[in-house]
C-alpha cells in the first residue's frame, strides 16, 4: 500500500471515529451512525467480492438476522450486554450454516441464492408476529446511549477494515485469489478451496450482523423491510464497486460518496430514489465496460509495438546475416 | 385437491412463459437480466392503459405489443449486454448482473410515477367451463392455450430458422459459431428481443389472471430466474415444465399452509435446489 493511499485512510477513519463521538445526538448524529453502518456493510461485503468475486445481493440477510436476535434477547428481558453476546452468538451460527450451504456455489447461483435467502428471511420474519412483530415491526426499549452506540459502531468499523486489509494480506486472501481465478487449479495444488470460501463468507457474515444489532440498539426499531432490505445490499454493492480503487479504500470512499447521494436523493428526489440508485449502479457498471474497451485499445497498441518491434528486428537480424554471408 | 391442482397449472403457464424468455438470454448470452420481470410488468402496464382506448383482448394486444417488446429488446441489448463484451466470461457476468439491476430499479421507480401504487389488474369476465364436475375458468384455460402456442412457436423458430439455429449455435459454442460466420451481436441481440417478447406476453396474461403490483418485477424475474436454473439454461422444454411445477408448489403451498407462507416455502424448495444441483461438485 502506497503512503499517499495510507494516510488518506487513515484520515478518513479517523474523522469517521472522532466525528462519532462528537457528533452522536440531533441530524448530523443520525447521518454519522449511518455511515459507519453503511461503511461496516461495504467492506464486510468488499471481502469476499474483492478475493472470491462473490456479489452478495442478499448480504442484508445477516444485517436483519443480527437486529432480529438482539430485539428478541432484549424483549425476552436480556440486558445489553449479554443480549449483545448471545445474539452475536446466534447470529454467527446463523450465518455459518447459510455460509456452508452456499460455499459450493459460483457467482450468478450464488447471487441468485443469496437473494432467495433474503426473501425467505423477509417472509419468515413478516410471519413469526409473535417473536418479531409480523410486518409492523419490532420496537425495543433504549439500551444503550447514542455516544456509545455511535463508539461501538466505529470501533466495529476498524475491526472490519482490519480484518479486510489482513485477510487479503495474508496466506488465504491469496488462497481466495487462487479459488477465484480458477477452483479446480486451486485444488490440484492443494488448496482447501471450501474452507477458504467459508472463511471468507464468514469474515464478511459477522461484522454484518453485528452493524444490524448496534443499528436496532440505535433505532429501538427494526421491520422486516427495514431489516432485511435489498436496498442495503445494493447500497453496500454500490459503495464497493463504485470507486475503482483497490483494497479498503474504494467501499469507503464509496461509502461516503453513497450515503451524501442517499442523504440527497431521499431529501430532493422523493418517489425516484430507486432510480436514482439504478442510474449510478448502470454508470458503475459502464464504466467498468469502458475500462475494459480502454485495456483492449492498450492490449492492441501494445501488440502492435510488439509486432513493429518485431519486424523491425527481423529486418536488422536479416541484413546482418546478408552481411555476414 | 383438483381445483387448487388445475389451478397451480394454469398459473404455472404463465410462469413457464416468463422463464422461456428468461432462459433464451441466460443460455445464449449467459446474463443473467434482473430487469426480464419489469418487462413483464410493463408489459402489463402497456395493456391497461391501451384498454382506455380500445377494448383490446390479450391475443390481439399480445400481437400488437410484440414489435414495441422487441424494440425494447433491442434497447435493452445495448444497455445491459453490448458495453460488457470485452470483458472476462465472470467479469461480464456480474457487469451485467449489476447493469440490468439498474435498470430493474429505475424501471420500477418509473412505473409507480406513471401508474400509481395501484395493482395492475386487467381482468375480464369469461364463460366458466363444466368438465367432469370440475370447473374450468375459461379465461385461464384459454390464456395457458396461448402461452403452450407462444413457447411451441418460439420453439419452432429456434429448430427451424437460420436465426433460431444461430441461437442454438451460440448457446453452444462462441467461438466455434463465430468461425461459422454467425454474428455474435446480432444474434444475441434477437434473442434478447425474443426473451423481451415473451416478457412482455406473460406480464400481460398475469395481469388478466392476477393483479400485479408496480414494484413486482424483481420478484418475478427471481421466480424465472429459479425455474430457468431448476429447468436448465438454453432449452425451452426444461424451463417450461419448470415453471407448471412451481405455479404447482404455490397453489399447494397456498391449500395446506396460509397464503403468506408461500413465498417463504417456494423459495426454500427453490434454494435448496439450487445448491443440490448447482453445487460445484454437480456442474
Amino acid at each position: 500500500m502506497k503512503i499517499g493511499r495510507v494516510s488518506f485512510l487513515t484520515v478518513i477513519l479517523s474523522a469517521l471515529v472522532v466525528s462519532a463521538a462528537y457528533f452522536s445526538e440531533g441530524y448530523l448524529g443520525i447521518f454519522i451512525f449511518s455511515l459507519i453502518i453503511n461503511g461496516i456493510m461495504a467492506v464486510s461485503f468488499d471481502i469476499p467480492g474483492r478475493s472470491l468475486g462473490l456479489i452478495s445481493l442478499g448480504h442484508a440477510t445477516f444485517f436483519g438476522m443480527g437486529a432480529y436476535c438482539f430485539g428478541i434477547s432484549i424483549s425476552q428481558g436480556f440486558t445489553f450486554y449479554p443480549a449483545l453476546i448471545l445474539s452475536a452468538l446466534v447470529s454467527a451460527a446463523g450465518a455459518l450454516v447459510i455460509t456452508l450451504l452456499l460455499a459450493g456455489l459460483n457467482h450468478g447461483y450464488y447471487s441468485l441464492a443469496t437473494l432467495g435467502i433474503l426473501i425467505i428471511f423477509q417472509r419468515i420474519s413478516q410471519t413469526l408476529e409473535s417473536f418479531t412483530g409480523g410486518s409492523a415491526g419490532l420496537y425495543i426499549p433504549e439500551t444503550l446511549s447514542n455516544l456509545h452506540c455511535n463508539l461501538l459502531a466505529a470501533c466495529l468499523l476498524l475491526a472490519t477494515a482490519g480484518c479486510h486489509v489482513l485477510y487479503s494480506r495474508s496466506r488465504w486472501g491469496f488462497y481466495s485469489k487462487e479459488t477465484e481465478a480458477s477452483e479446480e487449479a486451486a485444488e490440484a495444488i492443494g488448496i482447501p478451496t471450501r474452507k477458504v470460501k467459508t472463511l471468507c463468507l464468514m469474515m464478511s457474515a459477522i461484522p454484518a450482523s453485528m452493524a444490524g444489532l448496534l443499528y436496532l440498539a440505535r433505532t429501538s426499531y427494526v421491520s422486516p423491510a427495514s431489516g432485511f432490505s435489498l436496498t442495503l445490499s445494493i447500497t453496500a454493492l454500490l459503495a464497493s464497486r463504485i470507486v475503482p480503487a483497490r483494497g479498503i479504500l474504494g467501499p469507503l470512499t464509496g461509502v461516503l460518496l453513497i450515503t451524501v447521494a442517499e442523504e440527497v436523493i431521499w431529501t430532493k428526489f422523493e418517489g425516484f430514489n430507486h432510480a436514482l440508485f439504478g442510474l449510478i449502479l448502470l454508470g458503475a457498471a459502464w464504466y467498468q465496460g469502458l475500462e475494459s474497451l480502454e485495456a483492449g485499445f492498450n492490449f492492441i497498441k501494445k501488440g502492435f509495438r510488439a509486432r513493429v518491434y518485431f519486424s523491425s528486428d527481423f529486418e536488422k537480424n536479416k541484413e546482418s546475416e546478408i552481411r555476414r554471408r | 385437491m383438483i381445483q387448487v391442482l388445475i389451478s397451480g397449472l394454469f398459473l404455472g403457464g404463465v410462469y413457464a412463459l416468463l422463464a422461456v424468455g428468461l432462459s433464451l438470454a441466460f443460455g445464449i448470452m449467459g446474463v443473467l437480466n434482473l430487469a426480464h420481470g419489469s418487462l413483464a410488468v410493463l408489459g402489463a402496464i402497456l395493456y391497461k392503459k391501451s384498454l382506455v382506448l380500445y377494448p383490446f383482448s390479450p391475443w390481439l394486444f399480445s400481437v400488437l405489443a410484440a414489435p414495441i417488446f422487441m424494440c425494447l429488446g433491442l434497447i435493452l441489448h445495448l444497455t445491459i449486454v453490448a458495453p460488457f463484451r470485452n470483458l472476462s466470461a465472470s467479469a461480464s457476468v456480474v457487469a451485467s448482473l449489476i447493469a440490468s439491476l439498474g435498470v430493474a430499479l429505475i424501471l420500477e421507480d418509473l412505473f409507480v410515477w406513471w401508474q400509481g401504487w395501484e395493482p395492475i389488474s386487467t381482468y375480464f369476465s369469461f364463460p366458466i367451463f363444466n368438465f367432469l364436475g370440475l370447473k374450468i375458468p375459461g379465461l385461464r384455460a384459454v390464456l395457458l392455450g396461448t402461452a403452450a402456442v407462444a413457447i411451441g412457436l418460439s420453439t419452432l423458430f429456434l429448430k427451424k430458422t437460420d436465426r433460431g439455429r444461430s441461437m442454438r449455435a451460440l448457446a453452444q459454442d462462441k467461438e466455434t459459431a463465430s468461425l461459422y460466420g454467425i454474428h455474435p451481436g446480432m444474434t444475441s441481440m434477437s434473442a434478447l428481443g425474443l426473451a423481451a417478447i415473451m416478457a412482455g406476453l406473460a406480464g400481460i396474461f398475469y395481469s388478466a389472471l392476477y393483479p400485479l403490483g408496480p414494484r413486482d418485477g424483481l420478484d418475478l424475474t427471481l421466480k424465472a430466474l429459479f425455474i430457468v436454473v431448476a429447468g436448465g439454461m438454453g432449452n425451452l422444454r426444461g424451463p417450461a415444465v419448470a415453471g407448471l411445477f412451481l405455479g404447482l408448489i404455490e397453489s399447494f403451498a397456498g391449500f395446506f399452509f396460509t397464503y403468506t407462507s408461500t413465498d417463504t416455502v417456494v423459495y426454500s424448495l427453490l434454494v435448496i435446489y439450487l445448491v443440490i444441483k448447482r453445487g460445484r461438485r454437480h456442474q
